[in-house]
């Protein structure tokens, strides 16, 4: 992609993007030029859709490919769950699993299990559980000790 | 950071371990404590050390089988067929070992009596756990709206 920066003294500044197809890269920089840098991009099966970071319930990594799930949407996104965890964690995420990442603000229950495992019931009624090897992090977060 | 507060794989191992050394504990002390009440009612006021280092034997191999093989049944969320038939197991192998052992004289109706105490044992221990885990529950989904409110204040 051709970049034309111009530095001006005089009038508005302006940026204008130019492009043949609407990608998820590009839909990122216009969500920060428009300052909605809290929504992810992904493709559904109708094509390229976002949704809020606040809405998501958690995030699965299915064999390579990582998936959004908010209540009614599931949107394939690219990256990996350690790159969402890097850029756009505001506190509210989870790694819970090797191969999931949960809202916290979107659990409406938790119920201890046996081997220290907890199940997290989210709004939308799944059951995800957090395995042993992170439910003490899990629990650390919850008391604001991480 | 967040890697080091990670659980070990050894730290795994070690919390399994330091689980099954107090399961042996749990029911070395359980089963002494009938051992002793079946001696004092014969009227004999000392323990045989033998019969003492075969239940701890016992008690740590049991667990381990409880732990590794029969799914750690008294710690099970729910008691189904699997945690009844692991109940049973486990008691018949800690009759039979009583019964070779010979630490109710080879009494049938004593054994008999001491495979029921096993089974109850099991049973308020699988309580136990539960009511320990409900009390959790609370615990942890007070720490969630907490955590919950603070987030939304911060946003």
């Amino acid at each position: 992609m051709k970049t034309d920066i111009q530095k001006i003294s005089e009038g508005e500044e302006s940026i204008v993007i130019r492009y043949k197809e609407l990608t998820p890269d590009l839909n990122k920089i216009i969500g920060i030029l428009e300052g909605t840098g809290s929504r992810l991009w992904g493709k559904t099966e109708t094509g390229t859709e976002c949704i809020n970071i606040e809405e998501l319930l958690y995030l699965e990594s299915v064999d390579d490919k990582l998936f959004a799930y908010s209540g009614d949407k599931v949107l394939k996104i690219d990256g990996s769950l350690n790159s969402f965890m890097t850029d756009l964690d505001d506190g509210s995420f989870f790694r819970c699993s090797k191969s999931m990442v949960l809202n916290v603000n979107r659990v409406t229950a938790l119920k201890s299990l046996s081997s220290n495992r907890i199940d997290a019931t989210m709004e939308g009624g799944e059951h995800i559980i957090i395995s042993r090897r992170y439910a003490s992090d899990f629990r650390r977060l919850l008391k604001g000790e991480r | 950071m967040k890697d080091e507060k990670k659980i070990t794989l050894w730290e795994l191992y070690l919390t399994k371990e330091i689980g099954i050394e107090f399961k042996a504990c749990l029911y070395f002390f359980a089963i002494l404590f009938y051992y002793c009440c079946y001696r004092m009612l014969n009227g004999i006021f000392d323990a045989s050390i033998l019969h003492m280092t075969v239940l701890i034997f016992t008690c740590y191999i049991i667990g381990y089988i409880q732990v590794y093989v029969l799914w750690n049944f008294d710690e099970a969320d729910s008691m189904g067929v699997k945690e009844v038939a692991g109940m049973i197991i486990c008691t018949a192998l800690y009759s039979v070992v009583s019964w070779f052992g010979n630490w109710f004289d080879r009494n049938i109706i004593v054994t008999l009596i001491f495979a029921a105490y096993i089974l109850f044992t099991y049973f308020c221990v699988f309580l136990i756990y539960r009511s320990k885990r409900r009390i959790d529950d609370k615990k942890l989904n007070e720490d969630l709206k907490l955590f919950q409110t603070r987030h939304k204040k911060s946003e």
